[in-house]
């Protein structure tokens, strides 16, 4: 999209953690499913279908690796994370009284499914608090665990201020306590390694378009065993076996959780980002990501009223800087940087509203960085900032 | 106060372009919650604002930094203004409707609906007739008889036309078929004058007055005939013999009370009339008093007539 972007203004892409740009590699695979094999993956015989069928198992095996996990069949494909979590909220047995434990700033899509859990089954929901500044609270986290406790689902790293959760120990503490542990992955999974096997992380989901992925796609992992036991959430064609009038036999792991005909082409996309994310590798992003964020952060914490979200060393936040001045709408903010030099960043609550109004904030700017961007887009942002600054 | 000077101006941005017309309708949502006392909290204002402030400050901060702190002030200064110009927008389409000036009867000033100001040109009298060339403000009737020129409807009283005109005035040829149609249908007294602004016409009037004398009828006929003919014909004594023999009249009786000196004092008596009016340009039409200088459109006139809604009658 850079590239092709020469018809207008060069664009500052500073929006990863909402959606990410796309390679050449996700594009043409989503291209060539459409332009050469564009059938259905496992339910007819002929050559094109078997070609999809083969390219999507193809796509199932780059993701296992690219998690670490044990073997293919782990990995559900899903639409999005959100997709994911509620096939968790929705399929783990949960009873009246168990207990859930998420974080104090989780995305919506890591809360309201177990609001609605909630008031359907009866569950509870705990909070857990973070430290000052919002680092995880491992200290607090340890006395909200209780036998009660079933599942701990946390953001492995938050959308909000960038800060990744000490996610190995979280799940071993856990496991202790006899709790399954659900990892929201979308801002981890872009960013870092992730290792299923070594984290012993029961579930983890993650997004496609935050990854260099299609819209519309994603993963959840889960232990093989687990997702055996799990009824599926959304059922239908592609989910059994056989089927009477009467009842029907589902089909194992992952393909009972994919119901109806899926995105085979955005499957395919989703395997080609993550063999290029993996071509790349995590240490060479992760470098640059912070080389940007040391720069922006160095240079716009001496803007006066600028309040910056979450820790002050960029080394834990990752690609993110999340900041509001204050008495200043950050929406305005985001406009003047996208009118001035077209930089394009978010601004608002970044669907972590119960943060914000726990906090009573009324929304922030935030500049998600990538491999993709570059010391002069840093630099350009930070200008532009400053003046805005000044004017404001 | 923003969101409706931002509705105004984006509404006619969105006739050439569909961003505009979306940002208008957001703007009109928040006209309506105003308007209806309830917040506008669609943050419609915010991103208009950041948008200007995000143009302006890549060429000058201070510009910028005076707009965001002043920018409720001039939101309501351009609040102001709009209204201003909106109502004399309006009273500018009233006028024009009225009068077919954007300024008012007879005003030359620039009517934008009216850019070449057709519908109050004239053909003008020589300023050097006059001491002190007149204006609008000094058309008037008192004074002036007209009782030797010819009229249609003479028996109606109610409403009177002097049509002062010159056979060989473009502007007078325009609004001619106008008066007649409009004296027609409404059933007016209406007088024409004629005044040869164009000197080669001379001989016109002195025709007119004869063919008149002779029968009131006919005059109008030959009238008709003068202003449609091509105006190359107006000084060719041959075409004005053939016209006045198509509608019946001896042409040797009219030649020779067109060649009577009794004619051209009597026709000179009439100019002298005209004058009086203080008219400086072809046509000049009085409706009841009014004068109305240039070619007008039918409305104009019908409305003097009949008032606004002259099209019921």
């Amino acid at each position: 999209m850079l590239q092709e972007n020469s018809g207008r203004k060069a664009i500052t892409y500073f929006d990863t953690a909402c959606q990410s740009l796309r390679p050449k590699s996700v594009i043409d695979a989503i291209n060539q499913y459409y332009l050469k094999s564009s059938a259905c993956s496992g339910r007819s015989m002929h050559q094109l279908a078997a070609e999809v069928t083969r390219n999507c198992d193809q796509a199932r095996s780059t993701l296992a690796k690219f998690l670490g996990a044990a073997k293919k069949e782990e990995v559900v494909f899903t639409r999005n994370t959100t997709e994911g979590i509620n096939l968790v909220a929705n399929s783990l047995n949960l009873q009246q009284g168990d207990v859930v434990l998420i974080s104090d700033k989780e995305h919506n899509s890591n809360l309201i499914p177990w609001q609605t859990q909630a008031r359907k089954k009866g569950i509870l929901v705990k909070i857990v608090p973070s430290c000052a500044d919002n680092i995880f609270d491992l200290e607090a986290f340890e006395k909200c665990l209780d036998k009660k406790v079933k599942l701990v689902s946390l953001s492995y790293t938050s959308n909000l201020d960038g800060v990744s959760i000490p996610a190995a120990e979280i799940i071993k503490r856990a496991h202790q306590n006899g709790s399954r542990v659900l990892l929201d992955a979308a801002q981890t999974a872009p960013h870092q390694k992730i290792n299923v096997r070594s984290l012993d992380v029961d579930f983890l989901a993650f997004s496609g378009h935050k990854m260099l992925g299609p819209s519309g796609t994603g993963v959840l992992y889960g232990k093989y065993q687990l997702l055996e036991e799990m009824d599926p959430f959304l059922v239908g064609g592609d989910t059994v076996a056989s089927s009477t009038y009467e009842t029907c036999e589902f089909l194992p792991p992952p393909e009972k959780f994919e119901a109806g005909l899926q995105d085979y082409a955005g499957i395919m996309g989703l395997g080609a980002a993550a063999k290029y994310l993996q071509d790349i590798g995590f240490e060479a992003i992760q470098k640059q990501e912070l080389l940007l964020n040391e720069t922006i952060t160095a240079q716009i914490k001496d803007i006066p009223r600028l309040k910056l979200i979450g820790p002050a060393d960029p080394k834990l936040r990752g690609g993110i800087v999340t900041f509001y001045l204050e008495g200043v709408d950050s929406h305005r903010i985001a406009l003047m940087l996208d009118q001035m030099a077209s930089i394009m960043v978010r601004s608002g609550q970044h669907c972590v509203h119960s943060w914000f109004n726990a906090h009573h904030i009324q929304g922030s700017v935030r500049a998600s960085l990538y491999f993709y961007n570059t010391q002069e887009e840093a630099a350009l942002f930070v200008s532009s900032l400053k003046k805005i600054g000044k004017v404001l | 106060m923003f969101c409706i000077v931002a509705f105004a101006v984006l509404s006619i941005l969105g006739i050439f372009s569909a961003t505009n017309r979306a940002l208008a309708k957001e703007a009109l949502d928040c006209v309506l919650r105003r308007v209806t006392l309830r917040p506008c909290n669609t943050g419609f204002d915010e991103k208009i604002k950041a948008k200007i402030l995000g143009s302006v400050i890549t060429r000058s901060e201070v510009a910028a930094r005076f707009l965001n702190k002043y920018f409720e002030l001039l939101s309501w200064v351009f609040f102001v203004l709009l209204m201003a110009s909106s109502i004399f927008t309006v009273r500018g389409l009233y006028l024009y409707y009225v009068t077919g000036s954007c300024n008012g009867l007879n005003d030359t000033a620039f009517c934008v609906f009216d850019p070449n100001g057709d519908n109050n040109k004239v053909t003008a009298v020589s300023s050097n007739c006059y001491l002190t060339p007149p204006t609008e403000q000094d058309l008037t009737l008192q004074g002036a008889d007209f009782s030797s020129f010819p009229v249609i409807n003479q028996n109606v009283t109610d409403n009177k036309i002097v049509f002062i005109g010159c056979y060989a005035c473009d502007f007078t040829r325009a609004a001619y078929p106008v008066m007649r149609e409009l004296a027609s249908k409404y059933k007016v007294n209406m007088i024409y004058a004629d005044y040869p602004v164009k000197e080669k016409t001379d001989y016109l009037s002195r025709v007119g007055y004869c063919v008149n004398q002779a029968d009131p009828d006919k005059f109008w006929k030959l009238n008709d005939e003068l202003f449609v003919t091509d105006k190359s014909n107006l000084d060719n004594a041959d075409t004005i013999n053939k016209l006045m023999t198509d509608i019946g009249l001896d042409t040797g009786k009219m030649n020779a009370c067109i060649a009577d000196p009794q004619t051209e004092t009597a026709v000179q008596n009439q100019f002298s009339e005209i004058k009086k009016t203080k008219f400086y340009g072809t046509p000049t039409i009085f409706i009841n008093g009014e004068g109305f200088v240039g070619p007008k459109p039918y409305r104009v006139y019908a409305i003097r007539l009949k008032g606004l809604l002259y099209w019921i009658y």
